[in-house]
């Protein structure tokens, strides 16, 4: 399913993903002037590693199509992160369900932006290349 | 492009001569054409009752797509379906200057026969042809198909 040299780019891009997801936190905490503590840290990279394996199986869905791909990787992503919860839960400590609500809203809402530019993108590039082919038509009838 | 003809009875040499400044599709095609190199699919008629047995020569230009389905190779024109004894990887090279791209594993569409590019509600993007047929541009082949495209522009 994954090779060594897609492990190092799944991992490349996973680093990439937690610096950015974390010093945005950091810059939020500093504007905001509130604080982090160790947990929530570990939980922002879990949620990283979990986001970041979850799209990187596009290339499972590349004969389905993107609506299936987006819903699927969204429930395996709810999936993952409720049995994370359910480890913290039990292990760390109880998450109240005010807790479970905001850490899946705070999920969901990226997600469900991203989609949505994804979706606005598919349109807005299929369009540019319509135009283009258009314009190759044009030329190739003037040549003949 | 301009076009020089020049007539002379005593011409014992005939030859062309082409200035370019790049290789472009446009160029190669008229390369093709003197060297009378121009490619053409040999095929034969897919439904049985329209075969008599021989081959019928196909011009690039009048194809839509080909299509590969169970080791066969089909060619779609507004004519009819002809089967096509060659493979997609070797049509695929022969017609790249004729405006032939690949989009999925199995098809290679003619850009110059397309009506419209077209995403449904599902996204996937489709190409459709004044056939009233439509292929699929697979997700895996996007970005080449897209190069494709913007290879084609630049070469204008």
């Amino acid at each position: 399913m994954m090779d060594r040299s897609r492990f190092v780019q799944y991992l490349i891009e996973m680093c990439c993903v937690y610096t950015i997801i974390s010093v945005a936190g950091a810059i939020v905490n500093i504007i905001a002037g509130t604080q982090t503590n160790n947990v929530n840290v570990l939980v922002m990279f879990a949620t990283c590693v979990i986001a970041t394996f979850v799209l990187y199986m596009h290339k499972l869905f590349d004969n389905v199509s993107p609506l299936v791909m987006i819903i699927v990787q969204f429930l395996t992503a709810c999936a993952l992160i409720g049995l994370m919860l359910l480890g913290i839960s039990l292990f760390i400590e109880p998450i109240s369900a005010r807790g479970w609500f905001e850490f899946y809203r705070s999920f969901t809402i990226p997600y469900i932006i991203f989609a949505a530019f994804y979706y606005y993108r598919v349109f807005a590039e299929a369009r540019k290349q319509s135009e283009l082919i258009r314009q190759l038509q044009q030329d190739h009838r003037d040549l003949q | 492009m301009k076009l020089n003809l020049y007539e002379d009875k005593n011409n014992n040499d005939e030859h062309v001569d082409v200035y370019y400044s790049n290789m472009r599709p446009v160029i190669r095609q008229i390369i093709d054409s003197v060297n009378s190199e121009r490619p053409q699919l040999k095929g034969r008629p897919a439904d049985e009752d329209l075969d008599d047995g021989e081959e019928v020569i196909l011009d690039p230009k009048h194809i839509y797509y080909l299509d590969h389905v169970e080791r066969k190779l089909f060619a779609y024109t507004a004519d009819g379906v002809y089967r096509i004894m060659d493979t997609l990887a070797s049509c695929e090279e022969m017609l790249w200057h004729y405006g032939f791209v690949r989009v999925s594993k199995s098809n290679l569409i003619n850009i110059y026969k397309i009506t419209q590019l077209k995403p449904d509600l599902n996204m996937k993007v489709y190409a459709s042809f004044d056939n009233g047929e439509r292929i699929c541009i697979n997700r895996s082949y996007k970005q080449s198909f897209n190069e494709y495209l913007q290879r084609m522009r630049r070469m204008r």
